[in-house]
């Protein structure tokens, strides 16, 4: 009952409110704390937080929560509080070269120049469950050292020279810097729609649902698109980056904070018939927090969109087609009543089959 | 209300510094100047699908976003809301998005649209007559109404910048040839002050011949699909078709509405059990009750 021919919605409407807050609220374990999120979850809370575009641990926390854990629906909360919110100001650009370095993968060269971090990965651990795990028996470094760790790899990694610098030093790169100096685009206020500036597509995949943009690129590998070619990963970084504002009164540089990112920069062979064969080419992959998976989509998929020449679909699906809420929200919306369409439907199904002179009513041929 | 809870709880006190509270009608000041002046956009050229920077509601996206969007950017402290779903006021979806529009504004409700300012409507029109005060909102989930016959977005700009819809013309002659009758449902293709085709979101085809010159406004929004359009009062509005195949709207055989009797309204159908004839009833729940009052 409840649905749109009964009478009060308002309170099926509120019933189902109370019950999810109620039957989530008072479970009978304990509360989860926000920190527990932050400091336990620390891989979906970056996702969230990627996906809403907004970088704040403890708000993504809550909002994981009070979805009861489900991914979009976090991201939908802390975007829609987002809406209630001015924009105060922007930040100075941020040089990703000042990134404090957690990580920092090269498979493109043994030795590549600055270090290569493993750091805090799972890459190369036994998918194997342990019931231990999270209960502070599996610690085998003491927390003071692990810190000690991660600040020690991270102290000395600004400025690490980056495999796409060496390339061109080589002169094995195509040099597709510009000289001008655009604003990039922002998908929060003009919707992205193809043709659109490298800048639309960049930040389209970075809030991208994570799953859809590992999907447009698996898809490209081996479903029917094939629009993508697979890369050479020259830098997987993640690290930590200052963030800069002018102030308002001073007009100095201020540092408010810094968050954390995912860059990825993936090369290219060139090997179309009229591209440059004794040269490479650079994908470019950046999604705030530690999100790899994403990142790397993201890089192939945009030195692929770049190479296509907005000649295929894929441009059209990377800004269309890879927003969480976008998708998950029209999916859902059949849930919706729909028996005004519905009616209308069935009255041409009606009107068809009385148009047809020769065929007996009610005969399926 | 909820989303006070959310959003001025003081879990968020300590991150968010000073309660921020809701700003009226939810959105900020910036973003609703920001859709009016796509709205703007809109009315000054008829049908045009007009991009804007949606945002992301309290409600998801394919939930009438866009409608939300637009009623919260032109709502003032005096209007009155009508919030409808299929027709129906009480319906789950048409009950959530009026309270979000009346808790977040303090405005008044009501079901009549004699006493309604802003008409908000997911896939209907009022049966009520509605004049110059009326501002009808309505939620559209695909706006592009040539979507059937192309799916690149660089040729659809094509198409409706060059006024090209010989493709859409073929779509329907073949239709028409195939089927016997020109088969589109719901959304039927209009075009507009003789210039852009709109899709008409999902009205029935019943409810098209009330958006031709209108005395009341309508505005459209779809949020997921980011744009805005419009048909001002008194424009011209003419459903594709041929001169010799005259457009239809949906008929029901004599049906009469179970409650009012009524055959003069869109009517939609309860199917019977075991083998009874189904009922008919009233999709404006609002427009049929007033008639059993009478």
């Amino acid at each position: 009952m409840g649905y749109a021919a009964a009478r009060g919605g308002l309170t099926a409407i509120r019933n189902a409110e109370d019950l999810v807050r109620t039957l989530r609220d008072m479970d009978e374990s304990e509360q989860i704390e926000l920190d527990q999120f932050i400091g336990r979850l620390r891989l979906l809370v970056d996702r969230i937080m990627g996906e809403a575009g907004m970088w704040e641990p403890r708000l993504a926390a809550l909002a994981i929560r009070q979805a009861e854990g489900d991914h979009i629906e976090s991201v939908h909360l802390l975007r829609a509080y987002k809406s209630t919110l001015p924009r105060i100001a922007s930040t100075e650009p941020i040089h990703v070269d000042d990134m404090r370095l957690l990580r920092r993968v090269v498979p493109a060269f043994r030795e590549p120049g600055g270090p290569q971090i493993l750091g805090r990965s799972t890459d190369y651990s036994a998918r194997m469950l342990d019931p231990r795990s999270g209960s502070g028996a599996t610690a085998s470094l003491e927390p003071e050292v692990a810190t000690h760790v991660a600040d020690n790899s991270s102290s000395v990694q600004t400025n690490t020279p980056r495999l796409m610098n060496v390339l061109r030093d080589m002169d094995l790169l195509t040099d597709r810097r510009r000289t001008d100096d655009p604003e990039p685009f922002d998908i929060t206020r003009t919707p992205a729609r193809p043709p659109a500036p490298r800048s639309a597509r960049l930040s389209s995949m970075a809030r991208a649902e994570t799953g859809a943009l590992l999907n447009q690129w698996y898809r490209n590998i081996l479903g029917p698109d094939g629009y993508l070619h697979e890369v050479t990963l020259g830098e997987v970084r993640h690290g930590e980056l200052p963030i800069r504002i002018k102030h308002p009164y001073t007009n100095g540089s201020v540092s408010i904070g810094s968050l954390r990112v995912t860059e990825v920069e993936a090369i290219e062979d060139l090997n179309g018939v009229d591209e440059d064969r004794d040269r490479f080419d650079i994908g470019y992959g950046l999604c705030l927090g530690h999100n790899e998976r994403k990142a790397i989509a993201m890089a192939n998929l945009d030195i692929a969109c770049h190479r296509d020449g907005s000649k295929s679909s894929l441009e059209q699906s990377i800004l269309l087609t890879t927003d969480g809420l976008d998708s998950a929200g029209f999916l859902e919306h059949l849930k919706l009543p729909h028996y005004v369409t519905f009616r209308s439907m069935m009255e041409r199904k009606i009107a068809v089959r009385n148009a047809r002179p020769s065929v007996q009513k009610g005969d399926k041929a | 209300m909820t989303m006070n809870a959310v959003y001025n709880g003081s879990n968020l006190d300590s991150i968010v510094g000073e309660d921020p509270g809701i700003p009226f009608a939810l959105l900020d000041e910036e973003s609703k100047r920001e859709i009016r002046r796509a709205l703007l956009h809109a009315v000054c050229v008829p049908g045009y699908q007009v991009p804007f920077g949606s945002r992301e509601m309290p409600v998801a996206r394919g939930w009438g976003s866009g409608g939300l969007q637009i009623t919260l950017a032109i709502v003032g402290k005096t209007d009155i809301v009508k919030v409808i779903d299929q027709g129906d006021d009480e319906g789950v979806n048409a009950v959530n998005l009026r309270r979000l529009v009346v808790t977040s504004t303090g405005i008044e409700e009501s079901s009549e649209v004699v006493e309604s300012t802003i008409i908000q409507s997911r896939h209907r029109i009022p049966e009520d007559e509605m004049i110059n005060s009326h501002t009808l909102v309505l939620q559209v989930p695909v706006p592009e109404p040539l979507r059937g016959v192309e799916r690149d977005m660089r040729e659809l700009a094509r198409m409706h910048a060059e006024a090209d819809y010989s493709r859409m013309w073929v779509s329907l002659y073949e239709d028409k040839v195939r089927n016997g009758v020109i088969t589109q449902t719901t959304g039927y293709p209009c075009l507009v002050n003789g210039r852009y085709v709109v899709a008409t979101t999902p009205i029935p085809r019943w409810d098209i011949p009330r958006l031709h010159d209108s005395q009341f406004l309508t505005l459209f929004g779809a949020g997921r699909e980011k744009r805005v359009y419009a048909i001002p009062p008194y424009t011209l509005v003419e459903p594709l078709t041929f001169e010799d195949v005259p457009f239809e709207v949906e008929q029901a055989n004599g049906a009469r509405c179970r409650l009012c009797s009524s055959s003069e309204s869109f009517l939609v159908e309860s199917p019977g059990t075991n083998g009874d004839a189904g009922t008919w009833t009233c999709s404006d729940t609002a427009w049929c009750r007033a008639r059993r009052l009478k």
